[in-house]
């Protein structure tokens, strides 16, 4: 799959502050970034850097304190909760280090979650898309069992699983090997570069591990909130 | 939407099982309660039967006057009252006078039946009552002085229904003191007050042979509107002129109506304040249990965020969830109040077990979602970033 020149995301300018009434923490500092159609980025950097803010920001979770985040060359701060909702629903899929699963429900119920909130799409089109996901996965033998019942490996693909459903355009992955032993974070690493290399999804992946940060196609480091590399 | 809910509530029935029994009993005590007030009130909604408006009950006590000599004495103190200015009709009754909870009871059948009925209200009285009390009559007529020298009754609606429920009644005999022919039929009669129900009731004359004083020692007076203490004044100073010892007691029915009231309100009352503050209660511990269901969920709900859930979206969804948690608990109440109509458990109308469910399942609703109204705002709050990195 070829990789297309025209950004899907837009970082420009970009800082993020917190402030509480005595201090003033700047998590990010003069963030500009492009992520084009197709690409895997790696993100780096120590603890506390803000590579988890910039996904946030990335994932129209958070809002910068200056600077302009676009989605498709559209900047999207004047959108509203509900446009934005929409927005992260149809073109975002999200992995998270601790998978995030809802353990009450199904794996084929946790999959399915997404296209809850996708108005238009029937039932029957719901299961239908949420199996197919499990089958890219390689867990369509598990839609019945509850995430208790799954090794963090599997529990980990039913998140992908879960992001893929939505057919995204865009899978931010904050560290979705970092909870996972060397063998199932190599079987992980491989499914994320699999659907970017046969599906054109656009991945930008947080990471400790600099031999999964080499696997992908543009590295970014950060370090004090700032972009060093 | 609403399919995930269910999926999900059931999924996690163990941990909402609490909730449930709290629903489940709000609801049975709402459902009985509602019940007795919804039964109540359409009874305090449907008219008496009889006009209590200027009517006043006197109570004759004739002191230690030979028995032989009362009738007479009585007649006398009739006469002398009927020619007061503020006074329109006198009759004379038994003592079971409307709101006195006093009772005459008794089996009434049609001549050469044996069928086991409920007990009957005996009402003796003659021609003026039907004015006294302006008693609406549905067929025939009250009676006057062409039943002198026959055996007559009127009988209300409720009797009728009783005795003769696809016939007329008019012109057939009941068998009461002897058989009676029906002159008329009378609206539903409610003597027992404005709470209670209608109860078959028989009217029987009091004929010119009827010279006794003893079971029909009570007057009661229709007066022109505006009388007051000086009548009763003087109607009390006449009966002690005529009757030497004789003393009387005078209360208008209006206020022997009060004080019924009071008497079934206020137990209604007492119930009512305990049943609100066990609501109150209930409503308190759901907020609380949301409360903290909304604290524990908070990866969850930062989850369903970044999915595309609007803040909105999680607001409706915590609501929609309480709503489905009630309507598990209301099964349970639903199923236990069917058995109430089917085993007569409080003896009223089914019509009242039904409106007292759709109430209390209304109430239960509402309060459900008043309690779930911030706890979901709460949620609505929450900052998907934030939440997403707390675990």
């Amino acid at each position: 799959m070829q990789t297309s020149a025209a950004p899907v995301l837009q970082l420009t300018d970009i800082e993020k502050i917190y402030q509480t009434k005595t201090i003033e923490t700047v998590a990010l500092h003069r963030i500009n970034l492009t992520i084009g159609r197709g690409e895997f980025v790696s993100i780096m950097g120590p603890s506390g850097c803000g590579k988890s803010t910039l996904l946030s920001l990335m994932g129209l979770l958070d809002e910068p304190t200056h600077g302009t985040v676009a989605v498709d060359g559209r900047p999207v701060q004047s959108y509203s909760d509900k446009e934005l909702a929409g927005l992260r629903n149809l073109k975002i899929g999200f992995v998270f280090q601790s998978y995030h699963l809802i353990n009450d429900l199904a794996v084929l119920d946790n999959v399915e979650l997404p296209l809850l909130y996708r108005p238009g799409l029937s039932g029957k089109d719901r299961r239908q898309r949420a199996l197919a996901a499990l089958d890219k996965v390689g867990l369509s033998a598990r839609t019945n069992h509850f995430p208790s019942q799954l090794s963090g490996g599997q529990r980990q693909r039913v998140a992908i699983a879960r992001a893929l459903a939505g057919a995204p355009e865009i899978i931010l992955a904050d560290e979705p090997t970092g909870n996972l032993d060397s063998v199932m974070g190599e079987e992980i690493m491989d499914l994320l570069l699999g659907l970017n290399r046969e599906h054109g999804t656009t991945i930008v992946m947080v990471t400790h591990d600099e031999q999964q940060a080499l696997k992908t196609q543009r590295l970014i480091r950060l370090f004090d909130g700032s972009q060093v590399g | 939407m609403l399919k995930h809910l269910f999926t999900l509530i059931w999924n996690r029935k163990r941990a909402n099982a609490l909730l449930i029994v709290e629903i489940f009993l709000a609801f049975v005590v709402l459902f009985v309660v509602g019940s007795l007030l919804v039964y109540r009130w359409q009874n305090y909604r449907a008219p008496l039967g009889f006009a209590y408006e200027q009517v006043w009950v006197v109570d004759l006590d004739p002191g230690m006057q030979p028995k032989a000599e009362r009738y007479a004495t009585q007649q006398q103190v009739i006469q002398r009252i009927k020619s007061l200015p503020g006074v329109r009709a006198v009759t004379r009754t038994s003592s079971n006078t409307p709101f006195s909870n006093s009772h005459n009871s008794s089996d009434i059948n049609r001549p050469g039946e044996h069928i086991r009925r409920p007990a009957s209200n005996v009402y003796d009285l003659d021609d003026a009552a039907g004015d006294v009390l302006s008693i609406p009559v549905e067929e025939g007529r009250w009676f006057d002085r062409r039943d002198d020298g026959a055996l007559v009754a009127v009988i209300s609606h409720d009797m009728k229904e009783l005795l003769f429920p696809n016939e007329t009644a008019l012109g057939k005999l009941v068998e009461a003191n002897g058989n009676r022919r029906i002159v008329g039929v009378t609206a539903p009669y409610r003597a027992d007050g404005d709470f209670a129900d209608p109860k078959q009731a028989i009217f029987l004359r009091n004929g010119l042979q009827d010279t006794t004083f003893d079971h029909l020692q009570t007057l009661l007076l229709r007066v022109q509107p505006g009388a007051g203490g000086a009548l009763e004044k003087q109607i009390s100073a006449d009966i002690r002129a005529i009757g030497a010892g004789w003393s009387s007691n005078i209360t208008p029915l209006s206020e022997a109506r009060e004080k019924q009231m009071k008497t079934v309100l206020t137990p209604l009352v007492a119930l009512v304040i305990t049943c609100v503050f066990l609501i109150v209660n209930v409503a308190l511990g759901l907020f609380g249990v949301l409360w903290q269901t909304i604290n524990q969920r908070r990866s969850e709900i930062g989850l369903r965020r970044a999915i595309g859930a609007s803040a909105g979206g999680i607001s409706g969804q915590i609501l929609g969830e309480i709503l489905v948690v009630a309507t598990f608990g209301l099964a349970l109440g639903l199923l236990a109040a069917a058995q109430f109509p089917l085993l007569g458990v409080l003896g009223v109308r089914v019509g009242v077990y039904l409106t007292a469910m759709a109430l209390a399942a209304g109430l239960v609703y509402l309060l459900t979602v008043v309690c779930a109204l911030y706890p979901s705002r709460l949620a609505a709050g929450i900052q998907p970033a934030v939440a997403l990195r707390e675990e």
